[in-house]
């Protein structure tokens, strides 16, 4: 896939695609790395995920806890809030719409 | 590099953008638990540390600039005129300044900024208008203002004499000013520094002695990146420490954490916002 | 008193490092009595002491400009004027004291018949009047090479003059041919006391000189006012 082009769908989905995962349950920034490439985005960087995940505690829509890991040191769990679920639920269904008209159009011209 | 070097440089950077101790610190130890679940190489998960610490000072903000009462006048130009034959550089140029504020000078090139903060520290005459200083006044030129054949320590020696300093405490204390802009003066003659190294040396003779007004005439020439993060943290603290600074200075992204910004290129007659 | 003990401190480890000024320094004066040694008897001592003479002002036309960039911020960290160009002329006197011994050695083993005393006299006003001229030509000046070619002028002018002639007496190192004929000669004693006179008179304006120059230069300006 193009480095520049896929970048630039990260950048508009990434934040959103975190919210999702953390619907699903509290994570830390390693395992949402690994999932978010389990569900077929790539490897997505440390540098790249961590800034994201600032964002969205900063604009609330996240919060934090420091847990004991098993053996090692504290790591940083994110839970979503309550306004992070209002706001996945709007964009989960904004997307469905945005991605079915990309997809309508693209359709017609793989099918051809 | 390894993974400890990689999280020592990115405390570090992390404080030169102006990220908070808490959050830094959290930040690092995330850092660290990724790298080691991940058994990644740190510059290919996080990029350098300056990069890292960048975004992340980014995502956060910056610091909160706290509401601060301004404190007493300590710099006051009123309507200066300068004139160069018949060409009129500055005209009725007012500018106040209090305790505990920083002040930018903007403008185009040869919009006069340079002369007016000369005309304020006293080192050219002015044709018109007049200056009130309270307090002592440290002056930065933007090139020049060393001895080729001194060493740095000699400098500081020298100046802190003038100031009525003594020899040992002035050596120290431009040691430590020093080493906020990260550089460990040595023995070298300043013939044999680097542009920006010299004005390093340039920057901490204005501020030895604590004056209570700084004037400092787009000191940062020759700086690093780094260099000028550390540059306007020393701003900060000057200004947290209750001294009045002027800036000259064409980079505007620090400009709307300044208190007071004089524009000359608005039109030959310019007024402090 | 410090402060300007501080200021001759440091000009004086300036001026030791500067490689080439110190060599000039060293050397010149040598080369002019090397020249002359071979001629009739004591000129090689005129030459000597009007070497040393321009070799020191020269030096102090040097530092004078070096030290110009640094002035304004010197006065603005507290330094007075008085104490900027004071400072500057004990180093170099200092240094042309300190210059001036091995030649004065040299010539109390190297010649003979001579008023060793006079010379010693010459030598020390020498160094007297100098730096003064030196940093009188510097502060009037802007520039290195306009006063190099004062000094050269000065030095080629007392060469060439007839000491004897009345117009010769405006030349600011007279006073070293007539001591020195007096020292050489053995001429009777007005000759040592219209040297001295020369040079106290020399002192006294090139003082003035260097004393007013400065102080316009580095003045106060009168739109600045601090208040307390």
């Amino acid at each position: 896939m193009d480095q520049d082009r896929r970048a630039q769908w990260l950048r508009g989905v990434l934040d959103l695609c975190v919210l999702g995962l953390l619907a699903r349950g509290d994570s830390y920034g390693y395992q949402l790395a690994q999932s978010l490439q389990a569900a077929g985005l790539g490897a997505i960087q440390g540098g790249t995920l961590y800034p994201v995940l600032l964002r969205l505690q900063r604009s609330g829509l996240v919060t934090v806890y420091w847990q004991e890991g098993g053996g090692g040191p504290a790591r940083k769990y994110y839970r979503l809030s309550p306004a992070g679920h209002t706001v996945l639920a709007e964009t989960a269904v904004q997307w469905a719409a945005f991605a079915g008209g990309v997809g309508a159009i693209l359709q017609e011209r793989t099918a051809r | 590099m390894r993974p400890e070097i990689w999280l020592a440089a990115l405390s570090d950077e992390l404080r030169r953008h102006g990220v908070g101790p808490d959050l830094a610190g959290h930040v690092v130890a995330e850092a660290a638990a990724h790298l080691r679940d991940s058994g990644e190489q740190p510059l290919r998960a996080f990029g350098a540390p300056a990069a890292y610490a960048a975004a992340v000072a980014d995502s956060v903000g910056g610091p909160v600039a706290a509401a601060r009462p301004a404190g007493p006048v300590r710099l006051r130009a009123v309507d200066i005129v300068k004139r160069y034959g018949r060409r009129p550089v500055l005209a009725g140029v007012s500018l106040t300044v209090r305790a505990g504020q920083v002040a930018a000078v903007v403008g185009a090139n040869g919009s006069g900024k340079s002369t007016f903060l000369r005309i304020c520290a006293g080192l050219a005459g002015a044709d018109g208008g007049r200056v009130e200083v309270h307090g002592t006044i440290g002056y930065c030129p933007q090139a020049g203002g060393t001895a080729d054949f001194l060493r740095a320590d000699e400098h500081f020696a020298l100046i802190g004499a003038g100031r009525g300093i003594r020899r040992g405490e002035a050596l120290r204390a431009g040691a430590h000013a020093a080493a906020a802009l990260d550089w460990r003066p040595g023995p070298q003659q300043s013939r044999h520094l680097s542009g920006g190294t010299r004005q390093k040396l340039n920057l901490v003779l204005a501020a030895l002695g604590d004056p209570d007004v700084l004037l400092l005439d787009e000191p940062y020439q020759g700086f690093d990146r780094g260099t000028y993060l550390d540059f306007w943290h020393e701003v900060w603290r000057w200004r947290d420490e209750g001294r009045a600074v002027v800036v000259v200075t064409h980079l505007l992204n620090q400009l709307d954490r300044v208190d007071v910004v004089l524009d000359l290129s608005a039109s030959t007659a310019g007024a402090a916002a | 008193m410090t402060r300007t003990f501080t200021v001759a401190e440091m000009s004086l480890r300036e001026l030791t490092r500067r490689r080439g000024v110190l060599l000039m320094l060293l050397i010149l004066p040598l080369a002019f009595y090397l020249a002359r040694r071979g001629d009739h008897l004591g000129q090689s001592i005129r030459f000597v002491c009007l070497g040393l003479c321009w070799a020191l002002s020269t030096a102090a036309l040097f530092t004078g400009s070096a030290a110009r960039a640094l002035e304004p911020r010197l006065r603005l960290s507290g330094y007075r004027t008085h104490e900027l160009f004071l400072g500057r002329l004990v180093a170099l006197w200092t240094l042309g004291v300190a210059l001036s011994l091995p030649y004065f050695l040299l010539i109390r083993l190297d010649q003979q018949d001579v008023r060793y005393g006079a010379i010693a006299v010459i030598m020390l006003l020498g160094v007297v009047v100098s730096p003064l001229l030196g940093l009188a030509v510097s502060a009037l000046l802007p520039r290195d090479l306009e006063g190099m070619l004062v000094l050269l002028t000065v030095v080629g002018l007392q060469m060439i003059m007839d000491p004897a002639g009345t117009a010769s007496r405006a030349l600011p190192f007279w006073f070293t041919r007539e001591i020195g004929t007096y020292a050489i000669d053995h001429t009777p004693a007005p000759y040592l006391t219209r040297g001295l006179i020369h040079a106290l008179v020399t002192t006294t304006l090139l003082m003035l000189v260097v004393a007013v120059a400065f102080t316009i230069r580095l003045r106060q300006r009168p739109h600045l006012r601090f208040v307390s």
